[in-house]
């Protein structure tokens, strides 16, 4: 979890997104809990209802639940469907994009399949030596 | 004495106040609902501190209607008992020191925490035996925090209290209202023209502008309403057209407007048209707002 | 809601402690104990009502006792009727009054922003000014007047000083002794009061307005006495009253200046 920034986007998406990362980065694990939104709300100084809203909006996507007395925890299955989403978010917003530009280029999508596995290969050897 | 609306702390219809001839509020409406954090928001001399002064009794209205907790709160015991209005320019006797400052203010506020009162003196480092008037500015606004926040008023008003206080000062004041807000919900209202420091803790935005109310929005919403476009010039121009422009900005061939309202897939329609999208921050938004009104 | 019902209501809730809500509410005080607390407020710091009065008691005590003893080793003596009689000149005994009127001017210039400050209804601020104008004025007189019979016993603090058996305190017996001092202490704060709210409600203006119409009733008073030789019958009339008499009397203003000041800060505004 890390300090809040200043895009435009709104804040209480940005709480809700923190924990998203936190729990497909494996820092958050399942069936274990997450800070208050009191706490959020000291932490990040801003007013707990913005950080309420964050968390609420996951739950009402099921990836976290609230246990009586106790507080916020993270739902069973919740990084797969996170991962899930995610999954979805990055070909509308990486992959779409990314053909398009290419065909304005004039780069064929088998040419474009080439180019990543190029890439991928080059990083792996990167990451070796 | 109207009991049914809980969830309002305040209710104001068609307010005006005139000295003379100078209207410093003009028809004003709006509700404040209980434990929220409210901004009242606006440049000075737009009335910000007029209003508050009508909202608290002090001073008397010359038109429209004013609930407190369901009533008016002028002359009311009741209703005043229940409200804390620490105003930058309060004036304490010649020989006053600050212990019987917090000595005499549980009298007055039911709530009082005289224990959270000593811890907030020794945050803001107060000389408690020390003369009110030779306090340094920033030592009188702290005296104002402390008895704001230590009286636990359901309804506290802090009227630009941060006048004097340093950087440092101000980030306790912000940490220990926004700790005891959670702890001990109540309704605060913040008058400041230091929007960006307090933009986050706010629920709900009341911007006054020459005695009217410009703003009365969710901070969150008002927020996420507008985006800064930019880029070359006449791509900026072809892409703002015909909607609702706040502010213009540029340097030769550039250009940088703020337009209210984008959604998701305009927002990505500006990123294909080449503009960049940078965020309008809750200070920039309303500067903007306050100064076209002026101007135009 | 009738009036009369809507203000037998407000009374009730004032009175009975009915908090309407109960959300965050505050316990709502009684009529009586926000008074006090408001008689409170202008005690809170003791030097202004107690410390510096008894103070300057104190040093125009020791100055006369100085100065009598000085007249006393010049003219050879100061057990005689003469002598005793000459220090009743003195003002020696009234000296804290002109620090207790910029009180009582101050018991409103300053007490009202604060109250005000605090939540207090105008109304509440007067009613707790005045009790407390009224408590400091009936303990200031009983403590003058014991202090003018034990002069008296003590045959001038056994010095032949006499500092409280002056002007008129001290003839007609202690009874007078307290209606006086009482009605004088209490004439010289409402009297402070009052001036200090005329500023708080109408500030410069008010003030010149009330001065200029103050003089010209005196001098228009004087003029009227004048013209019409009364000024015998004024002399009689003053007279025949007695010392219990005139100060009985001067309850009069003292109820006035009480009066004026509660309607004038009815609808007083702290300043901007």
């Amino acid at each position: 979890m890390g300090p809040l920034i200043d895009n435009g986007k709104p804040i209480f998406l940005q709480i809700s997104e923190q924990i998203e990362n936190d729990i497909i980065d494996g820092a958050i694990e399942e069936e274990t809990s997450v800070p208050s939104t009191n706490e959020f709300a000291a932490f990040h100084r801003i007013n707990p209802a913005t950080a309420g809203k964050g968390v609420n909006r996951l739950v009402e996507n099921g990836i976290l639940y609230k246990r009586r007395g106790i507080g916020m925890f993270v739902a069973t299955g919740a990084r797969q469907r996170l991962v899930g989403a995610r999954t979805e978010q990055f070909r509308a917003s990486f992959v779409g994009p990314l053909l398009d530009e290419a065909a304005k280029l004039g780069i064929t999508p088998e040419q474009v399949a080439d180019m990543i596995t190029d890439a991928s290969i080059t990083d792996r050897e990167a990451s070796a030596s | 004495m109207n009991l049914t609306d809980t969830n309002t702390a305040v209710r104001v219809d068609g307010l005006t106040k005139k000295f003379g001839s100078f209207t410093a509020i003009d028809d004003v409406s709006f509700t404040i609902e209980r434990n929220k954090i409210y901004g009242l928001l606006g440049r000075n001399g737009a009335g910000k501190t007029t209003l508050m002064q009508l909202l608290t009794g002090q001073q008397f209205a010359t038109r429209g209607t004013l609930e407190v907790f369901g009533a008016s709160p002028v002359e009311n015991a009741r209703v005043l008992q229940q409200i804390c209005f620490i105003k930058e320019s309060q004036k304490y006797p010649d020989s006053f020191r600050i212990e019987h400052v917090l000595a005499s203010a549980p009298w007055f506020f039911a709530n009082w925490d005289a224990d959270f009162a000593q811890r907030l003196a020794v945050d803001f480092r107060l000389p408690l035996t020390r003369a009110i008037k030779k306090l340094s500015r920033g030592q009188l606004s702290a005296v104002g925090v402390i008895v704001g926040l230590a009286s636990r008023a359901p309804l506290t008003y802090f009227d630009e209290p941060y006048l004097g206080l340093d950087a440092v000062a101000r980030q306790i004041f912000y940490d220990r209202l926004l700790e005891d807000y959670v702890e001990h919900p109540r309704t605060v209202v913040l008058s400041t023209h230091l929007i960006d420091e307090v933009s986050n803790l706010l629920e709900h935005v009341l911007v006054i502008d020459d005695g009217r109310i410009l703003m009365d929005q969710d901070a969150e919403a008002l927020r996420g309403s507008a985006s800064n476009v930019v880029g070359k010039k006449t791509d900026v121009d072809f892409f703002v057209a015909g909607r609702d422009i706040i502010s213009r900005d540029g340097l030769g061939g550039l250009a940088s407007v703020t337009v209210a309202g984008l959604s998701e897939a305009e927002r990505a329609g500006a990123r294909a048209a080449g503009l960049e999208l940078s965020p309008v921050s809750l200070q920039q938004l309303i500067v903007a707002r306050t100064t076209s009104t002026s101007a135009g | 809601m009738s009036a009369p019902h809507r203000l037998w209501e407000c009374t009730l809730m004032t009175l009975i402690d009915a908090p309407t809500d109960t959300v965050a509410s505050v316990h709502s005080r009684t009529a009586w104990t926000r008074v006090w607390n408001v008689a409170r407020l202008h005690l809170v710091d003791r030097r202004t009502y107690i410390g510096i009065p008894w103070l300057i008691v104190g040093i125009a005590f020791v100055i006369t006792v100085f100065i009598a003893q000085i007249i006393g080793f010049t003219t050879g003596g100061l057990g005689t009727a003469d002598a005793i009689e000459g220090q009743r000149y003195s003002w020696a005994v009234l000296s804290p009054q002109w620090y207790l009127i910029v009180v009582g001017v101050q018991a409103i210039s300053f007490g009202f922003p604060l109250a005000l400050g605090f939540g207090v209804t105008r109304r509440d601020f007067y009613l707790g000014t005045a009790l407390m104008f009224v408590l400091i004025a009936a303990v200031n007189a009983i403590a003058f007047t014991v202090l003018t019979q034990l002069e008296q016993v003590t045959n001038g603090w056994w010095l032949d000083s006499y500092m409280f058996n002056a002007l008129w305190f001290g003839l007609n017996g202690w009874p007078v002794d307290l209606l006086s001092f009482f009605v004088v202490q209490l004439l010289v704060f409402f009297v402070g009061a009052f001036i200090a709210t005329i500023y708080m409600r109408w500030r410069m203006l008010g003030m010149v307005i009330f001065w200029s119409a103050l003089a010209l009733t005196i001098v228009g008073t004087v003029m009227l006495i004048t013209f019409t030789s009364s000024w015998p019958a004024v002399g009689t009339w003053i007279s025949a009253q007695g010392i219990a008499g005139i100060f009985a009397w001067l309850f009069v203003p003292a109820f006035l200046a009480a009066g004026g000041g509660f309607l004038a800060l009815r609808r007083a505004t702290p300043k901007n």
